[in-house]
């Protein structure tokens, strides 16, 4: 499949700061896209340098094959959803749909017709001359949208789109937002720092950290098998076992005991940590555990009920384990005090590289 | 329908005693406007109607509109149409200098801004007679500007007690008035609005006419209103640096009251100038608020 966007050693410096450092991203075709980063990460810096309001201080940036690096905004096939619209308070919505058209000097009957399209399709019509201080955020939302779709771009951009919309409006609009990319068949590329975002509307995220690309990936890959420390701490909650690799496929934990686990090619001797999400931790009676797994005894330091699920801190004499239990009639609950043993299945692990961070 | 409860007793009084607080807080100001500027006004305006009697005295027996009557005299017209074309020369030239100024303070970092603006507001620190009597100096026969074009072989320039003196000093007076307004709004525009217009394929040139432009019309009007106000019946510009020979509104209306001691039509000349000003005041803000 061609790439709608690539990147080659991009960077951004500003004065002494580098905000992107040297990344290297391909997205393909019609692809829903997501850059995945805490905040200050360089995740809209990415976006706005595809958009063209930042230019790359290095690196090479091609959409469909063209590089345009060095062209303004105006001069590529992409358009932007801006984080908190950026609509033209002064234009109705119909104006401010019919902007980018305008511009372009596309005939007027066809402006028109296109306009009226593309508020149909965000299921606008009927608000056509109302100024956007009139609507509510999620129609701003939409009319956002459809100012930036109504160009037909080969890529659209989007920062941070649901950020503003309170939390019931987000989740009808991640599923909106997934249909609309489906039916316009458009490669959508957005900027999130929310997690559960990314894993539910991307078809590949990339997760930025500290200026870099670290794992670009299928939501389930991010999520099952980070490469890092970071990645695995950012997506979802995870717990570290600290250890060091004794062979090819197992660790030493810190407590002197030796797990297999998914090493890679690591090689003896270095120091990782064994990544447990919460929710892959079995909590039995003590002794009550499979022989055949890894298992460790520890005490249940306290128990939060959350509704759908019980959260267990669980301590052991070298480490601290968080553990999240479905509420299901079916599962055991356990007291602070309880003694009780844990396991896991040795493909609920993930080997991440250890040490800080 | 909402049905809404009755207030009971103490909110009822303290909502009494809240816009008590606040007429007494507004009393003063209120006083000094009333008995400073409505009651005088009210004293123009009942002038107006009254007669000029023959030493010079005002005649308040008699009520009638004769002042009035003389305002269609080609005297008044041309000195109107003069001060008119005036005050429409100095707010153009104001708005073409200062759009440039806001718009490049607008644009500069917080403490940039600070000192730029600070900077604009240090002529009010010296009075503003002193300061047009500075300009009667400068555009003198043998002052700095006719030496300057002597020197570079342009010859005497004659500007003072020139029309073009009187522009000069009313630039240099009102354009601060031009520039604050102008700033305020352009300082107010989010610059994401920019980069909206220019990813939605406008140049900066078309981005500058179709967003910057119209957002900023609130205070270019404003700021039109601020200068072309005070120009239309300014006294102490034109009376220092335009000489006598063609007489400006403000000059026109000092000059009934003080030389020609006729009250009456100088006062009817002034409330005509307030009341024209009121509703093109009030016109021009509807017009450019329709659109805001």
């Amino acid at each position: 499949m061609a790439s709608a966007v690539e990147l080659k050693g991009v960077t951004k410096r500003f004065g002494d700061v580098v905000a992107v450092d040297d990344v290297d991203l391909s997205i393909a075709d019609g692809e829903f896209f997501a850059l995945l980063g805490p905040s200050g990460c360089g995740k809209t810096t990415t976006l706005r340098m595809i958009a063209g309001l930042d230019l790359p201080s290095a690196g090479s940036l091609t959409i469909h094959g063209e590089e345009v690096g060095p062209l303004p905004p105006n001069k590529r096939p992409v358009n932007t959803v801006f984080q908190n619209y950026a609509l033209f308070p002064h234009l109705s919505i119909e104006d401010n749909v019919a902007f980018g058209l305008k511009m372009q000097k596309v005939a007027k009957g066809e402006v028109g017709r296109r306009v009226a399209e593309a508020i149909e399709l965000v299921q606008l019509g009927g608000m056509e001359r109302r100024k956007p201080t009139q609507l509510s955020g999620g129609q701003q939302q939409r009319v956002a949208l459809a100012r930036a779709l109504v160009n037909r771009p080969k890529v659209l951009l989007l920062d941070e789109p649901l950020a503003a919309l309170d939390l019931k409006l987000r989740q009808g609009m991640q599923n909106e937002l997934k249909a609309l990319q489906r039916e316009v068949g458009i490669t959508f590329v957005f900027v999130t720092h929310d997690q559960e975002e990314a894993l539910s509307m991307a078809d590949r995220i990339g997760v930025m950290g500290d200026a870099k690309l670290l794992q670009v990936g299928r939501p389930e890959e991010i999520y099952e098998q980070p490469v890092s420390r970071f990645v695995a701490d950012f997506i979802g909650r995870s717990n570290f076992l600290p250890g060091t690799v004794a062979a090819a496929s197992t660790v030493t934990l810190a407590n002197g005991a030796s797990i297999p686990a998914p090493t890679a090619d690591r090689a003896a001797g270095t120091v990782v940590d064994v990544s447990l999400r919460p929710e892959r931790v079995r909590v039995e009676q003590r002794d009550a555990a499979p022989d055949d797994v890894a298992r460790l005894d520890g005490v249940v330091r306290s128990a939060t009920f959350l509704g759908n699920a019980m959260v267990y801190s669980l301590g052991f004499d070298w480490l601290e384990l968080e553990a999240r239990l479905e509420n299901r009639p079916s599962q055991q609950r356990f007291s602070p005090g309880d003694e009780i043993t844990v396991w896991w299945r040795e493909d609920a692990i993930a080997v991440v590289d250890g040490g800080s961070g | 329908m909402t049905v809404v409860p009755e207030l009971t007793e103490h909110e009822r009084a303290h909502e009494a005693a809240e816009s008590r607080r606040g007429f007494l807080m507004a009393l003063p100001a209120y006083l000094y406007l009333i008995v400073f500027f409505a009651i005088p006004l009210a004293i123009v305006f009942v002038y107006s109607f009254a007669t000029r009697s023959r030493t010079g005295g005002t005649d308040l027996s008699g009520w009638n509109l004769d002042s009035y009557g003389r305002l269609g005299e080609d005297i008044v017209t041309r000195v109107v149409f003069r001060s008119f074309g005036l005050a429409m020369t100095t707010t153009i030239i104001c708005l073409l200098l200062a759009y440039p100024f806001a718009y490049f303070v607008a644009t500069r970092r917080p403490a940039v801004r600070g000192l730029l603006l600070v900077g604009v507001m240090i002529p009010f620190w010296t009075n503003f007679l002193v300061r047009n009597y500075a300009w009667r100096v400068l555009l003198s026969n043998d002052g700095p500007v006719s030496q300057f074009t002597e020197a570079v072989g342009l010859g005497e320039t004659q500007i003072l007690f020139t029309q073009v003196a009187v522009v000069i000093g009313l630039v240099y007076g009102f354009l601060p008035f031009m520039i604050l307004p102008l700033y305020a709004s352009l300082e107010r525009i989010d610059p994401r609005l920019i980069e909206a217009s220019r990813d939605l394929y406008a140049s900066s040139w078309a981005s500058f006419r179709k967003v910057v432009l119209p957002l900023s019309r609130p205070g270019a009007i404003a700021g039109s209103i601020l200068v072309f106000v005070p120009s239309f019946g300014a006294y102490v510009t034109p009376a220092i640096l335009g000489g006598d020979k063609k007489p400006l509104l403000g000059s026109y209306i000092v000059s009934q009251f003080l030389t020609a001691r006729n009250w009456p039509f100088g006062a009817s000349l002034s409330s005509v100038l307030i009341i024209v000003m009121l509703s093109a005041t009030l016109v021009y803000f509807r017009a450019g608020g329709r659109n805001l």
